[in-house]
């Protein structure tokens, strides 16, 4: 079985958040508002962050495309008491709605703050997608899969998937996943090319081929997490 | 056939256009089981094209059950490989914006203009023939030279339809707002090659990549157009080719620019085109320069050596105006010059000054001196689709900015209409505007969803989105390679909006011969009047079946070097003439330092929506990445100046300009040069819907009504401004 990752290079990302906005058109990730952002009740399944350091005229700023990190030892999946977060086979963290109860210890468990925990109703606004979505005819036996996404319901904690409805979808088909074959539509979307998405076990990949050639770097490697997010520096 | 008969026709023409792919087809038996979700009955990607910058990507969206639920790229376009920028995914929320009109409005008897907007309060609703009949009694009455038109971001072929109707009825007062940002940098650029359409190539199709940018005060992968061309070519110059291209950033801010390039120098406000003086100072005196393209493609060198190789223009000299070293000045020309394809790219922060459109020509000449003009990799001339001609020649220019004002204020317009218009947005000095709009006599707005104008308007049309058109576009200069794009309906019209291409026919028509003329030999009457003139006006070049389908048509490819025809100046070669380029070393302006001892700069933000409104939550909750700022705007200060001041992170500061003051958040950051203050633009709303209004605060209020000497193009960033803590 595969074992999904995605790269992404910091040098070619310039932080024009088209990963961010294509997530959540993709995903029907609610937006928030003025009142939620004060109260950090807005959620993202992919965020944008910046950190600068230096004094003037020396700065350096660091802008970091952070989707889950999928880790292969994740510190949610630990401390879940309901079992409603579990990494799959193919090592996508997934989270189930239906077991979620809301304690949130997983939000606190994160050290990436990747997690969200969704305060409201979905409320039916104009431009959230009516369809169901892509895999809707699969027949999904495989997995206890929590679509339609577009139903989410307040109280439960929500996460990014490496869009496994479209990466299921093209193993059924027999697709190519990576490179210019089916990729997360944070990939699909980037711009500048700055994200990869592939097969981490197969040499042949192109991410595996990204990690041969170039210096790489997990964020906080310290906590052994062992993200399968993984940057390609400047 | 009536116009009510037309406009039925034209409607369920569109509908029945629009299903272009039907790819996936319901199974049998599949129902939709969970909750009210319906399942996937009809999908379809319908190949269109994006507008919410001027750049207007291809696009495709995919439409199910009738509603579009998520934009892609459209990979057949090659002018960005595919891809575009976060704005295009935004325009669902530009098309299903929950405050769009929903039919047309007059004003309700009584109710006073300028003076905010209040949908319900101020308006009437009135049905599309009452609309049409009382702005064609007006056009009527009026004298047809002072009609004005203002225009904001509008399809090409809008444009076209618009620029023609102003030739048949008679009028050439038409204001674009494009030229609030762009006419200086233009003006500067025709200066030396007599061209209103060079770009900056940055990497030919057979690969060959700039190597060396040096961006003058251009925010190249924020505001600079065409913006997704520039992301993608980013992420090829950097990783996709065998030598990284080195990036260099001119500018008083550290922008998302300047932390992706590889260096920031940090500059004075407003000496970029000083700065620009100096490299070719070090250029002409170390001999750098290409001297074949100079010698045989170029005029006024001798002139141009004897003024930029004076001790005026040494480092040292602009080190004191700067503030950039004199060694890091003659390393960085030392490197623009040897590292070949090279381009100088002039941006907003450098040319929106009274002196800009110098500034302008003066980075320009960099390009010529290298010998970039005309090169892969280099500054090529974008070739246009062979549209065929319109029936009546529209005039292509119209007034500046300051001419407007003029205008406006003497009493030289008896009515006007805007398509897509925000300029009350966008303009300087916003309460002296909000005075002379207030006295317009008479104004039509057409537009898609409530926004500023809306105050100053007599009758409001409600227009569809670009998602909901006919239209046609040209790529925007960059690529050289001609590229049509076409626009074709994604969903039927929402409420009651109707396409600008039938409001324009329909006046024609209310005003009869001979302004209805050239709409009449367009029309065929087969089909709506926007989708005849679109497939009327592609169809020397391509098949209307391919291009609905593709959506793109390409060019034959881009030939380089052809210096006996891309020059139109008057010597047919590159000029390096200019009166006044001693200007750029004084950049004094209105006030004194000590009273007011900021110069206020604006930027525009990536997640600016440029097409009129802001009123779009994904592009709101994430507006400035580097300051993790969603739903506001804030004012920069460096952080040594800040502590001066006594002012911390997040206070509420004011800032204080001749025209007025505002009250703001303050943002305290190392990469700003002290004694100058930024602000992003597209905040600051009033009357743009929910989800934009009493959002940040409008830098414009502040902003001096300085004009660029040559072209007219107000001076955003020159404004000395006071700050202090409210």
């Amino acid at each position: 079985m595969a074992r999904w990752g995605m790269i992404i290079d910091l040098d070619k990302c310039v932080g024009c958040q088209a990963c961010s906005v294509a997530c959540k058109s993709e995903n029907n990730v609610p937006h928030g508002s003025p009142h939620e952002w004060k109260r950090h009740q807005d959620l993202y399944w992919h965020k944008v962050i910046a950190a600068s350091e230096g004094v003037f005229p020396t700065v350096n700023t660091q802008i970091i495309p952070m989707p889950c990190m999928h880790c292969e030892h994740p510190p949610c999946v630990n401390v879940c008491p309901a079992k409603a977060t579990y990494r799959r086979g193919d090592g996508v963290v997934m989270q189930n709605f239906r077991r979620c109860i809301g304690c949130r210890y997983c939000i606190i468990a994160c050290p990436y703050g990747s997690r969200n925990f969704n305060f409201k109703d979905q409320e039916r606004q104009e431009y959230s997608r009516p369809d169901l979505p892509p895999d809707l005819d699969l027949g999904y036996a495989s997995h206890i899969g929590p679509w339609p996404y577009p139903r989410r319901t307040r109280g439960v904690v929500e996460k990014c998937t490496y869009c496994f409805h479209r990466i299921d979808q093209a193993v059924e088909k027999g697709q190519k996943v990576g490179g210019d074959g089916v990729v997360p539509a944070c990939v699909e979307a980037c711009p500048t090319n700055a994200r990869f998405f592939g097969d981490l076990d197969d040499p042949e990949s192109e991410v595996s081929r990204l990690l041969a050639t170039r210096n790489s770097m997990k964020l906080r490697e310290e906590m052994s997490t062992d993200p399968k997010t993984i940057y390609l520096p400047r | 056939m009536s116009r009510r008969a037309f406009l039925g026709v034209s409607a369920a023409a569109a509908a029945a256009l629009t299903a272009i792919m039907v790819i996936k087809r319901p199974r049998a038996g599949s129902s939709p089981e969970k909750g009210t979700e319906r399942a996937v009955e009809t999908e379809e990607l319908v190949a269109t094209s994006c507008l919410n910058c001027p750049t207007r990507c291809a696009i495709r969206v995919r439409v199910v059950n009738g509603k579009a639920v998520r934009i892609f790229g459209n990979s057949d376009s090659p002018y960005s490989d595919g891809k575009t920028c976060p704005r295009s995914h935004v325009g669902l929320q530009v098309l299903y914006n929950p405050d769009r009109f929903t039919t047309p409005l007059a004003r309700a008897q009584g109710r006073n203009k300028g003076d905010g907007v209040d949908l319900a309060r101020d308006f009437e609703p009135i049905s599309w023939g009452d609309a049409v009949a009382r702005v064609g009694r007006k056009l009527k009455e009026v004298s047809p030279e002072k009609l004005l038109i203002l225009r904001g971001l509008n399809t090409n072929s809008d444009e076209d339809l618009i620029r023609l109707f102003a030739a048949a009825y008679g009028t050439s007062t038409l204001f674009h707002e494009e030229t609030l940002e762009t006419a200086a940098d233009r003006e500067g650029k025709r200066m030396g090659d007599g061209r209103d359409n060079s770009g900056y190539e940055l990497m030919s199709r057979s690969r060959t990549g700039t190597k060396y940018i040096l961006a003058f005060g251009a925010g190249i992968v924020e505001s600079e157009r065409p913006l997704a061309r520039n992301l993608r070519l980013w992420g090829m110059l950097r990783r996709e080719t065998p030598n990284r291209s080195r990036v260099v950033v001119l500018d008083p801010r550290y922008s998302v620019t300047a932390a992706k390039a590889d260096q920031w120098i940090p500059i004075n406000p407003g000496t970029e085109g000083a700065m620009a003086m100096a490299i070719a100072n070090v250029i002409l005196s170390e001999e750098l320069y290409d001297s074949d393209f100079v010698s045989s493609h170029t005029s006024g060198f001798e002139d141009f050596r004897t003024l930029a190789a004076s001790v005026r223009f040494s480092p040292e000299k602009v080190a004191e105006v700067t503030s950039v070293a004199a060694e890091v000045i003659r390393q960085t020309a030392r490197d623009f010059a040897r590292s070949r394809p090279a381009v100088a790219w002039s941006g907003e922060a450098a040319t929106s000054w009274p002196h800009g459109s110098q500034a302008s020509h003066a980075i320009f000449c960099l390009n010529a001196l290298v010998g970039s003009i005309d090169v892969p990799g280099g500054i090529v001339y974008q070739e246009f689709p062979p549209y065929k001609p319109l029936p009546l020649d529209a005039a292509e220019e119209g007034v500046n900015l300051r001419e407007l004002g003029d205008l406006v204020r003497r009493g030289g317009v008896e009515a006007a209409l805007g398509f897509n218009s925000n300029l009350i947005m966008s303009v300087p000095s916003t309460a002296k505007w909000n005075g002379d709009l207030k006295g317009l006599p008479y104004y039509v707005h057409v537009g898609p969803a409530v926004n500023e104008m809306a105050a100053y308007a007599d009758i409001i049309l409600p227009s569809c989105t670009y998602l909901e058109q006919w239209g046609y576009e040209s790529a925007l200069p960059g690529s050289g390679r001609a590229e049509a794009r076409l626009k074709q309906p994604a969903i039927e019209p929402l409420h009651e909006s109707r396409d600008i291409a039938g409001i324009l026919f329909d006046l024609a028509e209310e005003l009869g011969p001979p302004v209805s003329n050239p709409f009449r030999a367009i029309w065929d009457g087969a089909e709506g009047f926007g989708e005849a003139f679109v497939k009327q006006r592609t169809g020397p070049f391509v098949a209307w079946r391919d291009f609905k389908r593709d959506g793109v048509w390409l060019g034959p490819d881009y030939q380089y070097g052809k210096y006996g025809e891309v020059f139109y100046t008057p010597s047919g070669k590159f000029e390096f003439e200019s009166a006044h380029l001693e200007r750029l070393l004084n950049v004094s302006r209105p006030g004194d330092d000590r009273e007011r001892p900021f110069t206020l700069g604006i930027y525009r933000p990536v997640l600016e929506i440029r097409s009129g409104t802001q009123n779009c939550p994904w592009a709101q909750e994430m507006f400035l990445v580097m300051d993790g700022i969603g739903w506001n705007n804030a004012v920069e200060l460096n952080h040594e100046t800040a502590q001066h001041l006594g002012i911390g992170e997040g206070d509420r500061v004011v800032i204080e300009s001749e025209s007025g003051e505002i009250e703001a958040e303050a943002r305290v950051r190392q990469g700003i040069i002290p004694g100058a203050a930024a602000m992003a633009t597209g905040q600051g709303r009033c009357a743009s819907g929910r989800w934009a209004d009493g959002i940040g605060v409008n830098p414009n209020e502040v902003i001096g009504s300085e004009y660029d000497e040559e072209s007219g193009q107000p001076s955003y960033f020159s404004t000395r401004v006071s700050i202090r803590k409210a």
